[in-house]
């Protein structure tokens, strides 16, 4: 290492090589987790413009001989039972999702508010226990939830899942809400208060407005949260016609087998609310796990 | 009047003495009112099946829920699952399942983030795709994947005796020794992005004039990566694998739509046990039982957990 006034031209160069070769792993590996990644949702839309007979056929047809929208049609279409129902699952997620969404903003902005803001006695330990919380699976708490919903007469109601889902978005709403207070400034509503303004106006007046995003991207985490639910819906709801998607294309797809056309179209329609939504608001999104997690 | 002189008074009151714990609740009254709501929602919906969970831990059951008739057993539903075959082999597929979902999905995450570091043409596209499986339904995802791993007609099978890797297409799902690993594909497939986007917020955090500094010291890249940014991360690192080893633990979607457990309880999890033994076997009693055991084990990765966030809070405090 003495040399290395002499040799820096050449050691720069091989530096450079060096970086290079960590380059260029790095776009070797990029593309391998984009095929990763890629590779199973497209063929989820390929499958899902094939025929029943063209989707059964080894080896497979890489692009379909005749594409067709059939799928689509026969899910969309109000006149004929698999459409009816599939419209139906989709309006019953989309009315928990909203449902479980609004009132989980509602009941998560003081909660979070008062995390941030306030010391109070317990506050830690209140604050813990709202993580803590997101320990525990869905399966420890489903046969008492189960006999519970029974004694409150919330069986095979939309009522069940949204007092579930609120109970159990509330943790991480909070979480992410409190990040986002935490970088509110006290001083705006000191200053605010000397003006004459109550907390509570303050609050309306200068935080609420201030902490929007954070309000947007704990919104988007309820309802994807709500929207692609499973368990609690699978065992709270018994009656066709008041299941959510996830449980709906399970019934239905369990009951026709073979109809991967269908069901790959059954799921990408599944999955477009979410992704949209999250394409649209990815800024948001992104920034609130974070902030909360990482800067906490 | 707390909003902003929490601390100092805080400290005035411990100065001027022990005042007691009642009086600081009553002068706080006011802010209690903000959690009020959040905590009774949680107490209905947590606190009442918790306690209920342990209770019917310690009765026999009769199946279709009258539990007017159950009679109190003492810990034989816990001596039953300790001494059971199955109990072990779910116990080493969840081990397996959590480690191997949890520490594989990190370290591509991790990886992805640092290759996305750098800006480069098309990097917001890349990284919002590979987000889009973290968002998706997991029920999606599973028949994404049932599809594409069919014995029959799935995509890899082909591609593999299309190349003369396999004379068949191989049965990943439907064989005790693939299942699991199978599975842990897809989840995997479901979590790295997660960890990408902790990892990414994080490398935001690492200064950038200490890593300039190290390049002109002549420290290597895979230097730089060890001695600066990866110390720098240990805490983001520590709360994102806590997180994922949570989240796989208490998975069941996956499993229970894509094998249902099988074939011969290779794929069960925990999860996916009790949740057959409650619903579809209708054994409650036992059901709770191992509910509780989840219960504590999951309390002594929450300490863990715990732990690991307060150590965040107190380091930046430090800073």
């Amino acid at each position: 290492m003495s040399t290395t006034a002499e040799t820096a031209p050449r050691a720069l160069s091989r530096r450079r090589m060096r970086v290079d070769g960590w380059r260029w792993t790095g776009r070797i590996f990029l593309a391998f987790m984009l095929l990763y990644t890629a590779v199973p949702m497209i063929w989820m839309l390929i499958t899902s413009i094939k025929s029943g007979f063209a989707a059964l056929q080894f080896p497979p047809q890489w692009w379909p001989d005749e594409p067709t929208l059939a799928s689509y049609e026969k899910l969309l279409d109000p006149q004929n039972s698999v459409g009816q129902d599939f419209l139906r699952f989709f309006w019953n997620s989309l009315f928990v999702s909203t449902v479980t969404t609004i009132l989980s903003v509602i009941v998560a902005v003081p909660a979070a508010y008062a995390f941030s803001r306030f010391s109070f006695p317990g506050r830690n330990f209140l604050f813990f226990a709202v993580l803590l919380r997101n320990m525990f699976p869905a399966v420890i708490f489903l046969v008492p939830l189960f006999i519970l919903m029974r004694l409150l007469g919330l069986m095979n109601t939309h009522g069940s899942l949204i007092l579930t889902y609120l109970t159990f978005g509330l943790p991480l709403a909070i979480w992410l809400l409190k990040g986002f207070y935490d970088n509110i400034p006290v001083q705006l509503e000191q200053a605010a208060r000397i003006d004459g303004a109550t907390r509570f106006q303050a609050f309306i007046l200068i935080v609420m407005p201030l902490s929007t995003p954070g309000i947007i991207a704990t919104a988007i985490y309820s309802f994807i949260g709500a929207w692609n639910e499973y368990i609690y819906a699978y065992t709270f709801l018994t009656k066709n016609d008041q299941l959510t998607l996830p449980v709906g294309i399970q019934r239905f797809f369990s009951e026709n087998t073979t109809d991967f056309p269908g069901l790959m179209a059954a799921s990408f329609m599944m999955s477009v609310p979410v992704v949209v939504l999250f394409l649209v608001l990815q800024r948001y999104f992104v920034r609130a796990l974070t902030e909360g997690a990482v800067k906490h | 009047m707390t909003i902003v002189t929490g601390k100092a008074e805080a400290r005035r009151r411990l100065q001027s003495g022990r005042s007691g714990v009642l009086r600081q609740i009553w002068e706080h009254r006011a802010d209690y009112a903000y959690v009020l709501p959040a905590i009774a929602v949680m107490l209905v919906v947590i606190a009442y099946p918790i306690y209920y969970t342990i209770e019917l831990s310690f009765f026999k059951t009769p199946p279709g829920l009258q539990l007017r008739d159950k009679t109190f057993i003492g810990v034989d539903n816990y001596t039953t699952i300790l001494t059971s075959e199955v109990f072990w082999r779910v116990t080493w597929n969840t081990l397996i399942w959590t480690l191997g979902s949890t520490l594989i999905a990190f370290v591509l995450g991790f990886a992805t983030a640092l290759a996305l570091h750098r800006e480069f043409v098309g990097r917001g596209v890349l990284r919002a795709i590979l987000i889009i499986p973290w968002v998706i339904s997991a029920v999606a995802a599973s028949y994404i994947w049932k599809w594409i791993y069919h014995s029959d007609f799935g995509i890899i099978g082909a591609v593999l005796v299309g190349l003369g890797l396999a004379d068949r297409p191989p049965n990943f799902i439907d064989s005790v020794n693939t299942v699991l690993p199978s599975l842990i594909v897809v989840n995997i497939w479901r979590e790295f992005p997660f960890a990408m986007i902790m990892m990414m917020a994080g490398l935001q955090t690492v200064p950038e004039q200490l890593l300039r500094a190290a390049q002109v010291d002549g420290a290597s890249a895979w230097q730089r990566f060890w001695h600066v940014t990866f110390p720098h991360l240990r805490n983001v690192s520590t709360v994102t694998i806590l997180l994922l080893a949570v989240a796989n633990f208490n998975s069941f979607i996956i499993p229970w739509i894509m094998t249902g457990g099988g074939p011969s309880n290779a794929s069960h999890i925990w999860i996916t046990h009790i949740y057959e033994l409650a619903f579809g076997r209708q054994r409650w009693g036992v059901a709770s039982a191992y509910s509780v055991l989840l219960f504590l084990t999951l309390m002594t990765l929450g300490y863990f957990y715990v732990r690991a966030l307060s150590g965040n809070e107190r380091q930046e405090g430090s800073a």
